[in-house]
């Protein structure tokens, strides 16, 4: 009789403790993003009165900033953009990354180990000496000022990081899975896409989200290559024209940061959630 | 070629009539055909032209050029025009990026950071339409050539210039019996007086485009300079520019809050609109954000002009901006005949830009000026022609003055000695500075 | 049923087939053996694309980088002169470059510090089994996923002189004073603090990152082996330093790299803050090279600068990789 109370005390106390210890951090994460919200809603004489408390309203909540967001400037478009340019560069980094890094994982290739480093060592160059060569390269293309040009240069930086991930999620696939299916005849291209990449399902969509974020974090090449406001993507577009001269537009600004990054949290959580699960498959706690 | 200059008159005046009393001397046929504007070339129907420019501070401005401004232009000549927008401290790194691409817009706009210099190889040579404009709208000022040439030519056409004037709260200086600030020594006393009430004033002591404009013209004003006319010699070791940083160094104590060393080019804005600041140096965009969001604050801001400093001297440093054309470009004649439209357009654009936008033609600084020659308050902005300057001054806008720009070298003079380093260790340092980047050039 | 684990970090089962020299079964050696010429030829042709991609893209950018580095180039002038190493003089003799270096270093190594103690403790409590866990993992991720130039210029309002919202919280909670006083802290005005502030919007924005990479690898090691040394009486300690800590090691040193190399080029959180300033206390080594570079022009001088790093960089990441490496094989 008191085993069953204790276990349950014991239970509601881990409890506790987690929560307590999750607190600071969910404060620390979530309080700028409320803060956001509530800005983004504001009035914006609201903002410049010293008296006035940050945290809630003091003049009536307003739409106005929305309005201007999306109809005095582009932002639709912006979020088209930045949808697009995004699944693109997830594209061209699975067709990419995903090959070379069972190739570098599994094939026992010469040099591997050097050209996972050399590969690796790419995130060296800093992009503000980058951008200048690549700049010849888009407009030789043609895709100068076309939103094509950002999704030929982001996979510089998702393409590195996404193959050392598959290198890693290749190598905890058993010898044996791939052996076996050699031994019943599938060629070396046939086991790796019938069985490892089946088995790898966490590993790719770990590198999809990688690459889906990694694509929103620019802000140089995007200014560099993407003039027409309506061909900008969010990051881009948002500083550049919410903010004029040296006036900031902060309500507008805070709503276009929570349209865009909102939704990729939910994607983000909901490709998170398959990537543990799949992880500990085996190690359930 | 001898052209009589034609009486100043509105924009309006009939073109033909110009032709007529000008006489016969005309340069080109071209050039005749360009300044009719109802009849455009041949050959620039059917082209595109693309124009790159910072988002202006008013959105308005903005909807007006994009939409009708050049829309109308264009329909009127055929030409297909397309505006993009960049923020203005981008201009450099995506001229940068044209450059390299070898391809981009036709028209680029610099902005606070006049490219001239550093890129003149590359750019258009607008030596024509540079002189057919002045000589149409009355003159230049003095100071606009040197943002623009080099060598000889002129490689940009200036646009428009930004002008940081005092913005000051009448009612709380006649409150407390103080004149209005005409001189830094009175602003200084009427920081000294109010700070303790709770309106300090403030000027950015930070790395940031208004502060090099703001301690220029402290520094100016005071009767120092960073070179001399030549651009070749730096002058900024002198008893001047020590006394111009003891000021600042005083008005910092006496006036303001150490927030200031945290400021960037809107901070002041907000400072003044949020009611606390009782004077501050600033463009009239804090006039006008102040107007928008705090009404009761904006009814008592006043304009005042740009304080002498103890010498009597005033001089106020403007931010400018210059159209260039790049050779690069397919669309040169559209591009000319655009820049040529814009400037005897001119009036329109301060009218849309609701005073800010201030003229480098003589003919367009003449008085009654749209909206700042109907406003009382802004009337005294008409009278700043006479004393603006530009980076350089008293010289040209050269490549070493640009890394000196760029890297903030004299706010940081002003920051360190406002932080309480002494004047004289702060002046080693910044000769020191100077002499480097200077040298450096020489070198290249 | 197998344990999966993101770098390496072998299974308790195929540790022992590995560790010892990769000897295979024979028929299966011989297999290998004589398919070998095949097997590369597959693995270099699945190489190929991001090994192209790379190459172009980044490899030959940065050979020219190079030749920037070492000419005396301009951004508006065509012509080129090879200059040797007077660009990486002239940068060495400036002031300035020795405190952004210096601002790079602290930057660099306080920010993982605290993404290491922040990361880990947040892996750990992820770990644990509660309700609303999906819920809350999802909310700690949303710093990452904020698109980066939107978010620090939120942090920009958010430090304010006049109207941070931090100063506000501080202040009515009496643990500052007001407006104007001396404790009034101007988080971007004050040279340390601005340094800090930078710092806590990087470690902000990439702490949640840190969690997720450490929380792949905590799951990774088997449930057996910590049960075992459950059983032997070890404390948490003890099994946290002698098993968790080498297992997740191949993770730990991975995440630690590609974050020093993303922490050490990033340009956006001080430019959009502070712009370098105040006064230069944060100045980091590629706002120095863009304003150098690009806003001032001198294209050699800044590539210069913004290479420097690269040779110390490089021989110290080829190290912990090969070390890495000669763990998983």
């Amino acid at each position: 009789m008191a085993t069953p109370r204790t276990t349950r005390q014991k239970e509601v106390r881990r409890h506790l403790l987690v929560y307590a210890g999750l607190t600071p951090f969910l404060v620390i994460a979530v309080f700028p993003i409320y803060w956001m919200v509530i800005t983004a809603f504001k009035q914006e004489p609201d903002l410049y009165r010293m008296e006035n408390i940050p945290f809630w309203f003091n003049m009536a909540p307003t739409l106005k900033n929305f309005n201007i967001l999306f109809y005095q400037t582009n932002y639709g478009s912006w979020i088209v953009n930045t949808m697009m340019i995004a699944t693109w560069v997830a594209i061209i980094t699975l067709l990419t990354a995903v090959p070379a890094g069972y190739a570098l994982a599994r094939l026992r290739l010469p040099g591997a180990e050097n050209i996972g480093i050399a590969i690796f060592m790419t995130y060296l160059v800093p992009g503000i000496i980058l951008f200048l060569p690549l700049s010849r390269v888009v407009a030789t293309l043609g895709l100068q000022d076309s939103w094509w040009a950002l999704v030929l240069v982001y996979p510089t930086f998702t393409v590195p990081f996404c193959t050392w991930l598959m290198m890693g999620f290749f190598k905890t696939v058993p010898m044996e899975m791939e052996e076996a299916a050699r031994v019943d005849g599938c060629g070396q291209l046939g086991a790796f896409i019938r069985v490892v990449l089946p088995v790898s399902v966490p590993g790719v969509l770990t590198a999809v989200i990688f690459a889906f974020t990694l694509s929103m974090q620019d802000f140089l090449y995007g200014l560099a290559f993407v003039s027409p406001g309506d061909q900008k993507p969010v990051p881009v577009g948002v500083p550049t024209e919410l903010i004029r001269g040296d006036v900031y537009f902060w309500g507008s600004l805070m709503g276009a940061a929570l349209l865009v990054g909102l939704p990729v949290a939910i994607l983000y959580n909901f490709f998170l959630d398959r990537f543990i699960q799949g992880i500990t498959g085996g190690v359930v706690k | 070629m001898s052209v009589s200059q034609p009486a100043l008159t509105p924009s309006t005046v009939s073109r033909r009539r110009f032709l007529t009393v000008a006489g016969a001397g005309v340069t080109t046929s071209a050039l005749l055909t360009m300044l009719d504007a109802r009849q455009a070339p041949a050959q620039i129907k059917g082209t595109t032209l693309r124009i790159l420019q910072w988002s202006h501070f008013i959105p308005a401005y903005d909807a007006w050029f994009d939409n009708k401004f050049v829309k109308d232009w264009g329909d009127k000549n055929g030409v297909k025009v397309r505006v993009d927008h960049i923020p203005h401290l981008e201009l450099p790194a995506r001229m940068a990026a044209e450059f390299a691409a070898g391809a981009g817009h036709d028209i680029i706009m610099n902005g606070s950071s006049i490219l001239t210099r550093l890129y003149y190889k590359s750019l258009a040579d607008v030596s024509d339409i540079y002189d057919s404009i002045g000589k149409k709208r009355g003159g230049w000022i003095p100071t606009a050539k040197p943002l623009v040439e080099v060598e000889g030519k002129q490689y940009g056409i200036p646009m428009f210039y930004i002008l940081l004037p005092m913005l000051y709260r009448k009612d709380l200086f006649d409150a407390n019996n103080l004149k209005a600030p005409d001189t830094w020594e009175l602003a200084r006393v009427a920081a000294r007086t109010l700070k303790p009430k709770g309106h300090p004033t403030g000027i950015q002591f930070s790395q940031c485009a208004d502060a090099n404009l703001n301690w220029r013209s402290v520094l100016f004003s005071f009767g120092g300079a960073e070179t001399d006319p030549s651009g070749e010699n730096i002058l900024i070791d002198s008893k001047e520019t020590r006394e111009a940083l003891r000021f600042a160094k005083a008005l910092f104590d006496e006036g303001m809050t150490p927030e200031v060393f945290s400021w960037d080019d809107a901070s002041d804005n907000r400072f003044l609109a949020s009611g606390v600041g009782c004077w501050i140096h600033d463009a009239i965009s804090a006039y006008r954000t102040t107007e928008d969001t705090n009404p009761d604050v904006f009814k008592n801001t006043h304009i005042a002009m740009e304080p002498a400093g103890p010498g009597g001297k005033r001089v106020s440093t403007s931010a400018a901006n210059v159209y260039m054309i790049w050779k690069f470009s397919k669309n040169q004649p559209a591009a000319k005949e655009f820049l040529v439209h814009f400037m005897e357009e001119f009036k329109d654009g301060m009218v849309q830009s609701r005073g800010y936008n201030m003229p480098y033609l003589l003919g367009d600084a003449q008085k009654p000026m749209p909206i700042i020659g109907s406003d009382p308050k802004m009337q005294i902005l008409q009278d700043f022609p006479k004393i603006v300057a530009f980076y350089g001054y008293p010289g040209p806008f050269t490549t070493p003055v640009q890394e000196v720009v760029n890297l903030f070298v004299l706010p940081d003079m002003f920051t360190r000695v406002a932080r309480g380093q002494s004047v004289d260790d702060v002046m080693k340092w910044g000769v020191g500075e100077y002499q480097r980047i200077f040298s450096k050039h020489k070198r290249a | 049923m197998t344990t999966a684990s993101l770098h390496g970090g072998p299974e308790p089962s195929a540790r022992a087939a590995v560790v010892s020299a990769p000897v295979l079964p024979t028929s299966h050696a011989s297999w290998w053996r004589t398919h070998s010429a095949q097997r590369k030829t597959f693995g270099y042709t699945l190489l190929a694309p991001a090994a192209l991609y790379v190459l172009l893209l980044v490899g030959a950018p940065f050979l020219f980088s190079l030749w920037l580095a070492v000419s005396d180039a301009n951004v508006g002038d065509p012509v080129a002169h090879f200059v040797g190493l007077e660009n990486f003089r002239a940068a060495w003799e400036m002031d300035t470059f020795w405190i952004a270096f210096r601002n790079s270093v602290v930057f660099l190594v306080v920010a993982a510090i605290f993404k290491g103690l922040l990361g880990t403790s947040l892996a750990f409590l992820l770990l644990q089994n509660f309700r609303g866990k999906k819920l809350i993992r999802g909310l700690v991720v949303i710093p990452f996923t904020l698109p980066i130039a939107i978010s620090v210029l939120s942090w920009k309002w958010m430090y304010d002189s006049q109207f941070s919202v931090i100063n506000w919280v501080l202040s009515r909670a009496g643990l500052i004073g007001s407006y104007g006083s001396e404790s009034w802290p101007v988080w971007l005005g004050q040279p340390k603090l601005a340094l800090a502030a930078c710092i806590a919007v990087n470690v902000w924005r990439t702490f949640p990152f840190s969690a997720i990479v450490l929380l792949a690898g905590f799951t990774a090691i088997p449930l057996e082996v910590l049960d075992a040394a459950k059983v032997d009486g070890c404390t948490f300690f003890q099994r946290f330093r002698h098993i968790v800590t080498p297992m997740i090691f191949p993770i730990l040193m991975i995440g630690f790299l590609f974050d020093t190399v993303f922490t050490l080029s990033d340009l956006s959180v001080v430019y959009l803050l502070t712009q370098g300033g105040p006064a230069n206390a944060t100045k980091i080594l590629p706002v120095l090279a863009y304003q150098i570079g690009i806003q001032a022009g001198n294209l050699g001088r800044g590539a210069a600068i913004a290479l420097f790093l690269v040779p110390l960089l490089l021989p110290a990441l080829i190290l912990v990789l090969r070390n890495i490496k000669r763990r998983e094989w």
